[in-house]
């Protein structure tokens, strides 16, 4: 019987990074909100969580939409239910909406008076606690969609680039010898193929007619693609010198082949340094894609995006001052409580605090 | 049938410069089963490249053997596939390290390490290797295996480690055990016993043992027969006996004389071969030992490679004439 259990020197990470106070509350601050921000149409979203109608409960927050005609309304689009709250409430006859805390949508318009221009200021009476952009669309439910797509866009970055740079450097640092030499060669040189402009132009050659959700992964490969190569460095040198140690010789003592050797020996040993890296990684996925969205290339229109939400705030800095300081704020905020995050991480895997002598 | 017969070999390492610098020159070795060889020598003289180049295991691409054959059971090791090398490693021919810290992966416990022999080798299922590795843990006298195999390595002492190497080696009931310096980086107390049990296994399992080593204790209490290398090179090769009664080359006695005696007077000096093991470099073609050697050798042996000769039955050695006590009639 094999039980499944942490290496004890990883308990040992763990206890110290929960010790980490400030690293420790950032990481579960964040991990939090990107929870949350997975089950965003629960909080901030235009369709009702529970609808009571006629003694009949629908749950509209998920699945196709309901048109207006199921609930006693005359029209065969799809229900808006803040008027349906109203109208509910007025008849007074049993029926209730239950809205979100934040009753609106990213990509919805919300032109309640005909003469709205855009730019609504924050007030607590309409739930635009941020007020709204200059189509009117409502900036909370911008940001708050806007995290959970750069964030689950930086993990993505974060797990495909590891890939491929552990792919490389451990092929380059097991093999070594000519191996070595001409890969590593062309890791430089694909390392020196300038990442902004690469991803700019081929972000703009994307066809128009690709779905949204194809021209993100699209970008997401793109930028993998011509940046992988700076943690590829890292691997290799850590292969090599786990390659270097008496386990892997007794490993091939014992008869392993290369891939068991990779995979079982040399892999978990080289992925823990590897590790204190990722928060920072992150960091800098979050910010190079908020500012390929600001200069325009990143994510497609009309995707919630912090980057096109700080350029809409820089271009009206006068008339709407609340977008760029709630674009800014939330930016500023996440990539501080990440860096923390790595601080601490850092901090835990630093292996001077478990030998010094006092 | 020798299960062992190692010919000739010639080991080189290349160098920045890109040239090669023999490490280890035209070594025979032979070795029956059941026997125990002692291969002695100072650090760098060649002893550990030459018992990783029978698992064709030298560091690459830098290392590389140049001549020589290694005839295991018949067939020559270094005309094999990587495949069917890999086969008898671990299977057939086991090693036991020098450094137990370093031999044992820190990221997997114990029990998994000797698993994975049982796994590669006898195409067993996971429960039933298990199984194996607490029988062989128990064996080589881990106490509680059952709760020990949970252990990560730096969980254990060192004694404790190099017996799970020395289980992970044994594994497999091998007809050869290579032990690269086992005892060296062990307490003395723990050195007996791992020695002790490391005869004891061997007995049961009648394997033979290469024991590589610097400490000429170990090799009286172990080996049956001894092999000195000095520069690359193979010096003297004796039965145990015979090597420490009456060592024949200037190195072998050298060696001898510099071990401390109980019957010393407490003041002596302890004699010392004087100078250091010459860089590979440097290494002259003939007597390698000509340079730390006290008595003056004829231009003839500082260029032409001393004959190895039997100069007793059983007793050879490399018949430099300044370094080698030889009987008249050998010199002829």
């Amino acid at each position: 019987m094999i039980k499944m259990q942490l290496n004890p020197l990883i308990q040992r990470k763990l206890i110290r990074f929960r010790s980490l106070r400030r690293g420790y509350w950032a990481f579960l601050f964040l991990f939090l909100a990107f929870l949350l921000s997975l089950g965003a149409e629960l909080l901030v979203n235009k369709r009702a969580l529970i609808v009571c109608y006629e003694g009949e409960y629908f749950f509209p927050s998920y699945g196709a939409q309901i048109p207006g005609e199921q609930f006693g309304l005359n029209y065969g689009y799809e229900t808006n239910y803040r008027e349906l709250k109203q109208i509910f409430h007025d008849q007074a006859g049993g029926n209730w909406v239950l809205l979100p805390p934040i009753p609106y949508d990213p990509y919805e318009m919300d032109y309640r008076d005909t003469d709205s221009t855009g730019f609504s200021a924050p007030d607590w009476k309409t739930r635009h606690i941020l007020g709204t952009d200059k189509t009117e669309r409502d900036v909370l439910a911008r940001l708050v969609y806007g995290f959970r797509i750069a964030f689950t866009f930086a993990l993505g970055y974060l797990f495909l680039t590891y890939l491929l740079a552990i792919a490389a450097g451990s092929i380059l640092g097991y093999f070594g010898g000519k191996a070595d030499m001409f890969g590593l060669r062309l890791v430089e040189i694909w390392s020196n193929v300038p990442f902004l402009y690469m991803v700019i132009i081929l972000a703009s050659v994307m066809p128009g007619w690709w779905g949204s959700g194809w021209q993100i992964s699209a970008l997401l490969m793109i930028m993998v693609l011509f940046s992988w190569t700076g943690m590829t460095y890292y691997v290799r040198s850590a292969v090599y010198k786990e390659k270097a140690k008496d386990y892997i010789a007794s490993a091939e003592v014992i008869g392993a082949g290369p891939c068991r050797i990779i995979f079982r020996h040399l892999l978990p040993n080289v992925i823990s340094t590897l590790v204190t890296f990722a928060p920072f990684t992150v960091a800098a996925a979050i910010s190079s894609i908020t500012a390929l969205d600001f200069l325009g290339y990143g994510l497609p229109a009309p995707t919630p995006s912090w980057g096109e939400l700080l350029k809409q705030g820089v271009n009206n800095l006068r008339v709407a001052p609340w977008i760029v300081a709630s674009a800014a704020g939330a930016l500023v905020l996440t990539l501080t409580l990440v860096t923390f995050v790595g601080e601490a991480v850092r901090e835990a895997f630093d292996p001077k605090k478990f030998s010094t002598y006092q | 049938m020798n299960l062992l017969e190692v010919r000739g070999l010639k080991v080189a390492f290349e160098n920045e410069k890109g040239e090669d610098l023999v490490v280890v020159d035209g070594v025979d070795l032979s070795l029956e089963s059941g026997q125990t060889l002692g291969l002695v020598g100072e650090s760098g003289c060649g002893k550990s490249v030459s018992a990783l180049s029978l698992l064709r295991l030298l560091p690459h691409p830098a290392g590389k053997i140049l001549n020589g054959s290694i005839l295991w059971k018949n067939v020559d090791l270094l005309s094999m596939s990587s495949d069917q090398i890999r086969s008898i490693r671990g299977k057939e021919i086991g090693m036991i390290f020098q450094e137990p810290m370093n031999a044992l992966n820190p990221s997997h416990t114990i029990g998994r390490q000797v698993d994975e022999v049982f796994l590669t080798h006898r195409e067993m299922k996971q429960a039933e290797a298990r199984e194996h590795t607490l029988k062989m843990l128990q064996k080589v006298g881990i106490p509680e295996p059952n709760v020990r195999a949970n252990d990560y390595p730096h969980q254990l002492s060192g004694g404790m480690r190099q017996r799970i190497v020395i289980a992970m080696a044994l594994a497999c009931e091998p007809d050869l055990i290579i032990a690269d310096e086992p005892t060296t980086a062990l307490d003395v107390t723990i050195q007996a016993q791992v020695l002790q049990l490391m005869s004891e296994l061997q007995e049961q399992s009648a394997a033979s043992l290469l024991l590589i080593t610097h400490d000429l204790g170990v090799v009286a209490q172990t080996c049956d027969e001894v092999a000195v290398m000095y520069g690359g090179r193979i010096v003297e090769r004796a039965p145990v006996s015979k090597l420490f009664q009456s060592p024949k080359h200037a190195y072998t006695r050298g060696l001898l004389a510099s071990i401390p005696s109980l019957t010393d007077p407490v003041q002596a000096k302890l004699p010392v071969i004087q100078g250091m093991v010459p860089a590979l470099a440097d290494l002259n073609t003939g007597c390698r030992f000509a340079p730390r050697s006290t008595h003056h050798h004829e231009q003839e042996w500082l260029e032409v490679r001393p004959p190895f000769v039997e100069v007793e039955e059983n007793h050879w050695v490399e018949a430099c004439p300044a370094c080698a006590v030889l009987n008249k009639k050998d010199l002829s």
